[in-house]
Order: structure tokens, then C-alpha cells, then sequence
């Protein structure tokens, strides 16, 4: 949490009510002097206090505890460090500042870059919709054919005179067909773009999935609450092992709340949509029954977040471990995790982000990313010391794993598993770095990438 | 003597048209409506250039010029491709293939009697 500005956000708070500082103390049960140490910055500020706080200044808690501000911090330096405004000279370095001083405009910009991203992946995904959709494409291929028919019977038809009364006639025939069948496509099409038209077509089940995660920050209160008195029971002797037990649990204890989580949530708009999150959230609830978020915690910061370590002491494999990486509360010196999964394709087929870090699973992705590599070296821990186009450090840790059906003879297939975190979060794992690693220069995407010179790229970048 | 057009194209509408103007500019047209018929004729009746679509039934025009390109018969052939394919990738892709000249479909009669006057020419030379 950042104390400089939950002190000030007290501050500005209690003047806009118009309450002094002896009061606002009062009503919550403390000195004025300590009050005021608090609004110092020199008194931190959590827990109950907090939430009496808020309440007595009638502010959500996540305005007041720094969380909304700290995404809109994380939001504005991303955006300062976008690619596209580089030669704007936009001062990244005083973002604090802007936020302090002119909150409304600091919102306003946030929320815009928050539509822009938003309105950039829904144009990759339509631009890539219309660039691969088979129907489409053979659509604009037919129509193309026709109108190069149309075009050169009408140019023989005007530019020649002396064309036999049969061949004219036969030309004129062409002419008239195809105008039809023209007509006939482009209705087709028409209704076909109309159908696709709607917002919930746009987003892919998977899409819809990740917003949810997303809006939630990767964590889930309600079946963290009950999945608590679960986690007990799997000490119980038991013929199972304990994943199939913790399945059994959630299957028999949480699905109804599952389900009543997916109804109240706008992120789900469709069906397919619907039992995929479903299938996600029971998996949360595995691993929340597995690794009970106290001790998980407790035991990652002991074993400074080695994933290896968790899986063993927790009985659980290395995807569920990344999982709940995600899924920690955010504190400080809590290092805050993403997660990725690929498939032997390149294909993301899953992605839990990170702030500052976004990859667009539609467009052509970065392949210096250890995400995509990790399979030439398949059950081995990868480190990955990253350098954005931004200026952005992250450290990314992959490892393959063997999927499908084992046996002599039968193919071996992998997926990757990867998490991700900012170089200065490293610092408290075993993954930290330490200034003398190699630094790889990746990207986003090849589109949201400037680097024009990479002798990986494939696409041409956006910005220019 | 007239100059021997092969023309591959499966539309049996710009087929009647693009034969009238070869034909009104002096070409002797012969057509073939897919990929290993054009492939056949290109290798065995030695036109002097081929007007080759891409999207042909039972062998695509990129891989018929592959074939050619392949063969000491056929591997000078003047070859305009043609196509309603008109991407970035699409025109690179015929060019490597070995292509001389590469036209979208929908095209302009004077375009393309131009472009196959030069690759006639070429061929003179």
C-alpha cells in the first residue's frame, strides 16, 4: 500500500466535508495527534482503523486504502511509457504529482486508456477476424470475381463496337448474372456482419472468462470464505489422494456458490462462456480448498515464492501453485504475479494479467518470451530477466510440463505454465535476478512493439 | 504468326471475356480450367506465356508454377499471375513462386492486354 497517498486522500477527504481533525479522530476512536501522524504519512493506516475511516468519510475502501489509486498510478505510468507517445514527452516521473493535484483529469486520462485498450483489442480481434475468417474470406474472394467479371464484360461492351450480336448478347447475359449474383453475396454478407455485430460475439468464451478474473483481481472471497473449513478435512485418512479429495470437496460444498457467482457477474455473457468459468472457478476452488490462502502465504513468503517448493508442500502440481500466486491479497512486500499458459502451437491459452504487462493472444506474439521457448527444455524452471520497449523490467519463470496420455512410444506433448512479475518484485523470490543476469529485449507484440529492427518480427508495428 | 496464350482460369466468365480480348489482340488463346490441365498443357504444348489464376480446382496456381519453375521445359515461361487475392503475403508468395508479373482481379482490360504485351515482348526479345 503507499502510505504518502492514503495519508493525503484522509487529508483532501476530510476538508471537501469540511470536518477537522479533531473531529474526524473522535469518530473513530483515536487522538487528534495520532490523526494527525496519520495524515502525515508518519502513522500507517490498516485493518479496522482503516475501515472506520472510511466509513466515517463515507468513501468506498478501496478509494481510500490505495488500491483505485494504485491502478491508476499503474495505469498512467503504462501509459506514459506507451510506445506511441513516445516523442510526446510525457513526464512518467510525475504521475504522483498529477494524480495529487488534479484528480479528476488523472481519472478522466485513466479511464480513457482504459477505453483505448479496451477499443484496441476489440479492433486486433475484428482485424484478425476479418483477415482469418474462412467464410469471409471466400466471400470477398467471390465477390472480387464477380466484380472483375462485371468490370471487364461492361469495358468490352462500351469500348467495342463491332462485337457480334450473338457475343453481345452473351455479354450482356454475363453482365446480368453477375450483377446478381453479386447482389445475392453482398446481402449474404451483410446479414453475416450483422450477426457478428454483437458485443458478446466479438469476445470469445475464453475473453469473457479472463474479464471476470480480471474485474476480481484473480481473487475470489466468497469461495476463499468457504472453502476454508474444507481445507481441514483433507487430513482425514483417505484411500484418494488429496486433489481428488479437494475435487470431491468443491464438486460436493462450493458448486452452488460457484454458480451463483457466475449469475450475478456481466463479465459472462454466454453459455460457453458460462461452464468455461464454471470449470475455472471450480479449479480456483481446488486449489483454495489445497492451499488455504493463511498457510499459502505463510509458506511462500517463507520459501521467498519458489514454485517447486510450494507444489511439494502442498501436494498440488506446478499450474495450481501459479495460480494461487495470483491470487495472493495484495500487500506490501507481495510480490504481485501474472500467469500464462501456451501450448506447443505458441497458442496463450490462458492468461491472468499483470498491470503493465499485456499481450494480445490474437495478434503475433513477442517469441523471445521464455513462454515459448520453455519447451525445448521441457520440466525445467527457466528464468527469464525481460526488458520492455517502455523501459518496463519483468522476470518471467517457465516451465513445461508433459500433458496427455503417457506410454512408450506414444507422443509426448507440453504445455508451458509461466508466471510473471516486475523485475523490483523478484527481489523477494528466488527468482530475483540480481543486477548481473542478462537482460533479454522482448516485446508485446510484434504490432505493439517499435522495435523496427528486431530480426524477429513478422508484423508491422502499429505506430507507424 | 500469332503469339500462343495459355490461359488458366476456372470462371467460366472472365474466362469469355479475358479470350475475347487476347483474342481481339492477337493472341491464339488456348484455356484450361484447372490447376493439372493447365499444369499439362503448360509443359507439353510449350505455349509462349501463361495467364495463371491462383485459385484453381485440383492444383493451386502457386503450386503449378512451382512445377514449372522446377522443369527446364517450362522454367522461362513468361507467367502473369492473376488473382482476387490481393494481400501483401498473396504477391509475395507469387513472386517467389517465380511469377513475372502479378495482377488482382478485379483489373482493368487495357492493364492487362498491357501487361501481357510486355511479356509477349519479353519473350520476342
Amino acid at each position: 500500500m503507499d502510505h504518502s497517498i492514503v495519508g493525503a486522500r484522509i487529508r483532501q477527504r476530510r476538508r471537501e466535508l469540511g470536518v477537522t481533525q479533531a473531529d474526524l479522530a473522535q469518530r473513530i476512536g483515536i487522538s487528534p495527534s495520532y490523526m494527525n501522524l496519520i495524515e502525515l504519512n508518519k502513522r500507517r493506516i490498516a485493518g479496522a482503523l482503516l475501515r472506520r475511516t472510511a466509513h466515517a468519510l463515507d468513501l468506498p475502501l478501496d478509494e481510500l486504502d490505495g488500491v483505485s489509486e494504485r491502478r491508476l498510478v499503474e495505469t498512467l505510468v503504462g501509459l506514459a511509457h506507451n510506445p506511441s507517445f513516445r516523442k510526446l514527452g510525457v513526464e512518467g516521473e510525475r504521475v504522483n504529482e498529477l494524480i495529487g493535484r488534479f484528480p479528476g483529469w488523472a481519472r478522466a486520462l485513466g479511464a480513457l486508456a482504459h477505453s483505448e485498450r479496451e477499443a484496441s483489442v476489440r479492433v486486433q480481434t475484428l482485424s484478425d477476424r476479418l483477415s482469418n475468417d474462412p467464410y469471409l474470406s471466400e466471400t470477398l474472394h467471390r465477390m472480387l470475381t464477380r466484380i472483375a467479371a462485371v468490370r471487364s464484360t461492361t469495358e468490352i461492351l462500351t469500348e467495342y463496337v463491332d462485337i457480334p450480336e450473338d457475343q453481345r448478347d452473351r455479354f450482356n447475359r454475363i453482365v446480368h448474372e453477375e450483377i446478381r449474383t453479386l447482389s445475392d453475396v453482398g446481402e449474404a454478407m451483410v446479414a453475416y456482419l450483422d450477426h457478428t455485430d454483437q458485443t458478446d460475439r466479438i469476445l470469445t468464451p475464453v475473453d469473457e472468462v479472463e474479464a471476470l478474473f480480471n474485474a476480481r483481481d484473480n481473487r475470489f472471497a466468497e469461495i476463499e470464505q468457504a472453502a476454508r473449513p474444507l481445507s481441514p478435512l483433507l487430513s482425514d485418512p483417505h484411500p484418494v489422494s488429496r486433489r481428488q479429495k479437494a475435487m470431491a470437496l468443491a464438486e460436493e460444498h462450493l458448486s452452488g456458490a460457484i454458480d451463483a457467482l457466475i449469475e450475478q457477474q456481466a463479465q459472462i455473457k454466454t453459455a460457453a462462456a458460462g461452464s468455461r468459468a464454471r470449470r475455472a472457478l471450480s479449479d480456483y476452488a481446488v486449489g483454495a480448498i489445497l492451499m488455504p490462502m493463511d498457510a499459502f502465504t505463510e509458506q511462500a513468503v517463507a520459501s521467498r515464492y519458489d514454485i517447486e517448493v510450494l507444489a511439494e508442500l502442498f501436494s498440488a502440481d506446478v499450474e495450481a501453485v501459479c495460480h494461487r500466486l495470483t491470487a495472493l491479497p495484495r500487500a506490501e512486500a507481495v510480490p504481485r504475479f501474472g500467469y500464462f499458459r501456451a501450448n506447443a502451437a505458441g497458442m496463450i491459452i490462458e492468461m491472468l494479467g499483470l498491470e503493465g504487462l499485456s499481450v494480445s493472444r490474437y495478434a503475433a506474439a513477442c517469441p523471445l518470451w521464455v513462454l515459448f521457448r520453455a519447451q525445448q527444455s521441457p520440466e525445467a524452471t527457466i528464468r527469464q530477466r525481460v526488458l520492455f520497449p517502455s523501459g518496463e523490467r519483468f522476470v518471467f519463470v517457465a516451465r513445461a510440463r508433459h500433458t496427455g496420455p503417457s506410454g512408450f512410444g506414444k507422443p509426448r506433448h507440453y504445455v508451458t505454465n509461466m508466471v510473471a512479475m516486475k523485475e523490483d518484485d523478484a527481489r523477494h523470490t528466488v527468482y530475483d535476478p540480481g543486477p548481473s543476469a542478462i537482460v533479454e529485449e522482448v516485446g508485446p507484440s510484434c504490432r505493439l512493439c517499435p522495435r523496427t529492427t528486431c530480426v524477429h518480427r513478422v508484423e508491422d508495428p502499429l505506430s507507424e | 504468326m500469332a503469339k500462343r496464350l495459355l490461359l488458366a482460369e476456372d470462371e467460366p466468365n472472365i474466362v469469355e471475356s479475358l479470350s475475347f480480348l487476347l483474342g481481339r489482340a492477337g493472341f491464339d488463346v488456348t484455356v484450361k480450367t484447372d490447376g493439372r490441365q493447365a499444369l499439362d498443357a503448360a509443359l507439353n504444348d510449350t505455349p509462349d506465356l501463361l495467364i495463371l489464376d491462383v485459385m484453381l480446382p485440383e492444383m493451386s496456381g502457386y503450386e503449378v508454377l512451382r512445377h514449372l519453375r522446377a522443369d527446364r521445359r517450362a522454367e522461362k515461361l513468361p507467367v502473369l499471375m492473376l488473382t482476387a487475392k490481393g494481400q501483401r503475403a498473396d504477391r509475395k508468395t507469387a513472386l517467389e513462386c517465380g511469377a513475372d508479373i502479378f495482377m488482382t482481379k478485379p483489373f482493368a482490360n487495357s492493364e492487362i492486354i498491357a501487361a501481357v504485351n510486355k511479356l509477349a515482348g519479353v519473350t520476342a526479345d
